[in-house]
């Protein structure tokens, strides 16, 4: 039998768990490939964006993000499965609103029902619905977790120097492998103050520690505030960028951020 | 320290003052009398009578007779009163009546009885009967408020205890902890890796170290010190290098009295709060020392920090509440940010409470 190919992301910050669930899916559903396998959450949102799986298991409790913050990131671009152990306080919101999840240690019966409703919903012919309410629900609780204190100030080696930037003067982010470099505008400050510098700290960390409502992230290499943002252009199909008010330059935003610019 | 004045109203009438409020006695007085008081009551009351009767002329027999029936309905009416008011100034009132009752007879006796003789055997009689009423209602009274305020001391009683073994039961091993633990001794297991035996040893230890914990009000440090070492152990061989811990006890601290659970709870919560939303992990330091004639616990991590608005969870919560209750208002648990980023948790305890 011809199975279609199905890409998967498996993310857990303990080793033996995540290991279990690999073998787990292997003999369970031969047909998954997993493209991606993070050890926690601000890796798991990047391989995401990296390699856009059809399904996400994702444990709960991971350091960066949660599991739930990624799936609320994901914003059901792809099927979410959660991984936790019994006990956890999401379990009886997960019971009401119909949202897969395994319990670890994984249970091959359970594994297999979860597969068997998986690769149904995937099927191109699908009419089955996602889980409802989904996203209320993941706001919900990720409300209810507590989160790392966002930035206030970068520090950026610049030669000699170490600038200090406001996090409010920076226009855009943008990931230079390891590093990030940084675009900032700050007008109060006279000649020279703007300008771009480069931090050690790679972008999909500094994602975490970043004022959600400010900064939009457009790509997986770019997060932009979005007070700066002139217009998005779309340029064909799959294609997007976006204008600065103060800068010439374009920022590309991939068709998973798209749904950001959709006009009123 | 102030003086307590003597109240010398306690001479005549040793119960309760206060009324009980409506609560207090749908809580613990909602009971009737029994049907055993009653007869007790009644048979008491007759002998009374048929004494009275021996005593008295019999040309005066059923002047008594009626004299005692009309007392028989006041004091059912007065009992009934006092059993539903068991304090003070009910009591008094009852009492004024039995007097105003006794002058009364007196006073009829006076009149209605011609010969002298007579007149001092009935007299007698009644003020022997109503002096006895007198005594019944003092002790109905004074009983009556002993044993609804001894039934609401047990109730609370009870309440505090059942409240207690809530939170204990609360205070005890995490589902999640244990669960997670055995979904990576499993896999361990099923590929033969090496890391099994060490981490199901120090399960063991933890499960052996904790489940007789939660079994005393009170414990030394030492058994829950054990715990929470294999606890950290346990967390070391899942965490792997993003876990790094040290426990540092000055010698004779280990005999600390302190409640179960207390710092293992403020373990739990450094590594679930502070070192495993950390990307890096991070260390725990557990420290106990004596300053001045306190001892203090201190649970040290350079996790990300309790967030400014922090508040208790039910852990803390929980914690909290036991350590007041078992070691007096002088133990507190002090919970803030740690020089340098991170989460300082302390215990102070008064050192006599340790030491004992």
């Amino acid at each position: 039998m011809n199975h279609p190919r199905i890409t998967a992301l498996v993310a857990d910050d303990e080793e033996a768990p995540r290991e279990q669930l690999l073998a787990a899916l292997k003999t369970a559903w031969p047909a998954l490939e997993v493209v991606a396998v993070a050890a926690n959450g601000v890796d798991a949102w990047d391989q995401f964006l990296e390699h856009e799986p059809a399904v996400c298991f994702l444990d709960i409790r991971m350091p960066g993000l949660s599991g739930i913050d990624v799936a609320r990131r994901i914003a059901g671009r792809a099927a979410v499965v959660f991984a936790t152990a019994y006990g956890d306080h999401a379990l009886a919101a997960f019971d009401a609103g119909a949202v897969d999840y395994l319990m670890k240690p994984v249970d091959p019966e359970r594994l297999a029902q979860t597969v068997a409703r998986l690769s149904e919903r995937l099927a191109p012919t699908s009419t089955e619905p996602g889980p409802v309410a989904l996203q209320g629900l993941l706001a919900q609780l990720a409300a209810q977790a507590r989160r790392p204190p966002t930035l206030n100030v970068l520090q950026a080696s610049v030669g000699r120097e170490v600038k200090l930037i406001r996090t409010d003067e920076v226009i855009y982010f943008e990931s230079d492998s390891r590093y990030t470099r940084i675009v900032f505008d700050s007008p109060g400050d006279g000649v020279g103050s703007s300008g771009d510098a480069l931090i050690r700290t790679a972008l999909k960390d500094l994602l975490t520690q970043l004022d959600e409502q400010l900064f939009w992230q457009v790509h997986r290499s770019v997060i932009v505030n979005h007070r700066h943002i002139a217009s998005a252009v779309r340029v064909d199909e799959g294609h997007m960028h976006l204008t600065l008010r103060r800068r010439p330059e374009t920022l590309p935003v991939s068709r998973h951020f798209q749904g950001l610019f959709k006009g009123q | 320290m102030k003086r307590q004045p003597i109240d010398w109203s306690q001479l005549w009438y040793p119960g309760r003052k206060l009324p009980f409020t409506p609560e207090e006695m749908a809580q613990a007085g909602s009971d009737a009398p029994s049907p055993t008081m009653v007869a007790v009551a009644c048979v008491n009351f007759a002998s009374v009578v048929f004494v009275a009767l021996q005593l008295a002329p019999s040309s005066q027999t059923a002047r008594l007779t009626a004299a005692f029936a009309a007392l028989a309905v006041l004091a059912t009416a007065m009992a009934r009163w006092l059993w539903w008011r068991p304090w003070r100034q009910p009591l008094m009132q009852v009492q004024m009546g039995l007097t105003v009752f006794m002058l009364a007879g007196a006073l009829g006796i006076r009149w209605r009885v011609p010969d002298r003789a007579d007149r001092e055997i009935v007299t007698l009689a009644l003020g022997i009967g109503i002096g006895l009423l007198v005594i019944v209602s003092w002790f109905l009274v004074v009983w009556r408020a002993h044993s609804i305020e001894a039934r609401l001391r047990e109730q609370a009683e009870r309440e505090k205890s059942i409240e207690m073994a809530r939170r204990l039961a609360a205070a005890q091993i995490e589902p999640h902890f244990l669960f997670n633990t055995l979904a990576s001794v499993q896999h361990w297991v099923q590929t033969k890796d090496d890391r099994a035996a060490p981490l199901l040893a120090a399960l063991t230890g933890y499960l052996r170290a904790t489940l007789p914990l939660f079994k005393h009000a009170l414990l030394p440090a030492a058994a829950e010190l054990v715990a929470v070492q294999r606890y950290l152990e346990v967390m070391q061989a899942r965490m792997g290098a993003r876990l790094g811990f040290l426990l540092d006890i000055e010698p004779g601290l280990e005999r600390a009295l302190l409640p179960p659970g207390l710092l293992l709870t403020l373990v739990e919560n450094a590594i679930a709060h502070g070192l495993e939303p950390q990307l890096a992990g991070g260390h725990i330091t557990l420290r106990a020392r004596r300053a001045g004639d306190e001892v203090v616990f201190e649970v040290l991590d350079n996790g990300v920090g309790p967030a400014p608005d922090m508040h208790d969870g039910v852990g803390l919560a929980n914690a909290r509440l036991r350590l007041g209750l078992s070691c007096g208002p002088a133990a507190r648990l002090h919970i803030g940010a740690a020089v340098g980023g991170g989460c300082r948790a302390e215990i102070h305890l008064p050192w006599r409470n340790a030491a004992s």
